[in-house]
């Protein structure tokens, strides 16, 4: 029987970047099994993405302070972050999106030869769920991948 | 994070690179390969072998150094990715872009 673990953790940028994400995650793992290599790094992938978008997109000139809580249980992998950065439709803007729109639901890949705005829809592609509201001044996401194996 | 650029002669450079490639060491990739064009080496393989994790700041700059090398009249190969990195390629539609050799040192021979 796998229980449901739960990891927090709060960035502050700078100075703190997705390295401080991945450390942590380095330690959800050693407690987590059950998880496979591809469900892994399939989420992992996500989140550092969802965290490079908000520590480096949404950092409006004042810093971001976001906070991380992961769950992992039996059949899925949950993660929440809240920022104080920007809105959605600045960090779009920001990186560069093709579609700078606000929404985060129909993400397209952009050229082949484009550098940037393929984090969101990469995200996508990688979990279940993607989730995005704005509270006040927070930005609110939530991902979650169901295990595969 | 670690970057060694091995000169092969036949203006070709192999970059090798050890650890993760995102958004705090996409930068490093950029200065490394413009670097290599410079200096006359404009047919520059990218060496995955070790790097364990590549988001798509990472994607960027190797795509950043695709350009670079082909507006020098060369190209930009990599060679030997990991699971994580060939699934990136695989969901951002980049395996024909960037195709995947087995080893940096044979990318531009045989």
């Amino acid at each position: 029987m796998v229980s449901v673990s739960a990891h927090t953790l709060t960035l502050v940028s700078p100075p703190d970047d997705v390295d401080t994400v991945h450390a942590l995650l380095e330690t959800v793992w050693a407690d987590a099994a059950h998880v496979s290599p591809r469900d892994r790094f399939s989420f992992e992938t996500a989140l550092i993405e969802l965290a490079s978008n908000v520590l480096c997109h949404g950092n409006t000139g004042s810093g971001v302070t976001c906070a991380l809580r992961l769950e992992v249980s039996a059949v899925s992998i949950d993660a929440r972050l809240s920022d104080t950065g920007g809105t959605v439709v600045e960090l779009l803007a920001a990186s560069a999106d093709p579609a700078s729109d606000g929404a985060v639901d129909s993400r397209e890949m952009p050229d082949a030869l484009s550098e940037s705005g393929r984090g969101i829809a990469l995200i996508q592609a990688l979990v279940d769920e993607l989730e995005y509201t704005r509270d006040g001044d927070v930005n609110r996401w939530h991902i979650v991948r169901t295990l595969r194996s | 994070m670690q970057f060694t650029v091995t000169d092969q002669g036949d203006g070709i450079a192999v970059v090798h690179i050890m650890g993760r490639l995102n958004m705090v060491t996409a930068p490093r990739l950029r200065e490394v390969v413009a670097a290599s064009v410079a200096a006359g080496q404009n047919r520059v393989a990218v060496d995955l072998s070790d790097v364990d994790f590549i988001d798509s700041s990472g994607l960027g700059a190797l795509i950043g150094g695709l350009k670079v090398t082909r507006q020098a009249g060369g190209d930009l190969r990599i060679a030997a990715p990991n699971e994580q990195v060939r699934l990136v390629l695989q969901l951002t539609n980049m395996e024909r872009v960037l195709t995947a050799y087995p080893a940096a040192s044979s990318a531009f021979h045989g």
